[in-house]
């Protein structure tokens, strides 16, 4: 038996490479994959703490993040596509209307 | 035995994500992205989710990732600087401390919670696939079914977003 520990380290860290994805990127695409990976961590840590709970729930959870995460990428993607139809452009540091 | 795979398939993974992070072409980056998916879909196996395991390659690796393909296929190639030179020299070290922090407290945390009914020799008995959708079918049986909704909604949603704006209706004008 590998100890849980392990397995939530490793769920930190690809965590953390999500997130440095989504700081350091400036590819709109690049930052929904950077999503994804932040999404597996977390599911990652839910089945270590069920492996280590004797318990089930946490499994079911990453049942519901799957499907969110295929709602996610759908809808990201769809954004993706709408805002390039509009502007030709899917640099985060052209597309910045919001600011200011 | 567990320990290998997990040796094996957490480097992998470790080392598919900082590609995905760092290539600078974003095809080589969503290559990767399947890498990291399949070796955690292996985790997944090795820790005996295996209902868990199958819907990672399904779900994940399968529908997800060609949503990735089909969108890249029709923007083309991204001209301006892959990376932000400035937040990499910052990300990195608060990266590093959030995981340090992530690490402490998961490791070192209050993990107080009730354990549940589902203890190796249950499992043993009922197989992993039958305990996780028993578990789905009756207690959490309406969260299943706003899942089911909110997959509806997202799939309207992308479709009207996605559209195009003018669409001529030739009928309607003749």
């Amino acid at each position: 038996m590998v100890p849980y520990e392990y397995y939530v380290a490793l769920s930190g860290l690809l965590m953390v490479l999500g997130l440095i994805g989504i700081a350091v990127r400036r590819n709109i695409i690049a930052l929904l994959l950077s999503t994804e990976l932040m999404l597996n961590a977390v599911n990652i840590a839910f089945v270590a703490f069920d492996m280590k709970l004797a318990d089930v729930s946490g499994q079911v959870f990453v049942f519901f993040i799957l499907t969110i995460a295929a709602a996610e990428a759908a809808v990201g993607l769809g954004l993706i596509m709408a805002i390039y139809r509009l502007r030709k452009d899917v640099d985060t540091e052209t597309l910045t209307e919001l600011k200011n | 035995m567990e320990l290998t795979a997990f040796w094996i398939f957490s480097s992998l993974a470790v080392l598919s994500a900082v590609g995905v992070v760092f290539f600078r072409n974003i095809i080589y980056a969503v290559l990767s992205l399947i890498s990291t998916l399949i070796m955690i879909s292996g985790l997944f196996f090795a820790m005996g989710a295996e209902l868990i395991g199958a819907l990672q390659i399904i779900i994940y690796a399968v529908a997800i990732v060609v949503f990735y393909v089909l969108v890249i296929s029709t923007v083309p190639e991204f001209k301006g600087k892959a990376f932000e030179p400035k937040f990499i020299l910052i990300s990195l070290p608060v990266g590093f401390l959030i995981f340090l922090e992530l690490a402490f407290v998961s490791l070192y945390g209050a993990w107080k919670s009730n354990t549940g009914i589902f203890t190796p020799e249950v499992i043993s008995e009922v197989s992993n696939v039958k305990a996780v959708s028993t578990v789905l079918f009756t207690k959490y049986l309406f969260p299943f079914e706003v899942a089911s909704l909110i997959l509806l909604v997202a799939m309207i949603g992308a479709i009207i977003i996605g559209k195009k704006e003018h669409v001529i209706d030739e009928e309607a004008k003749s």
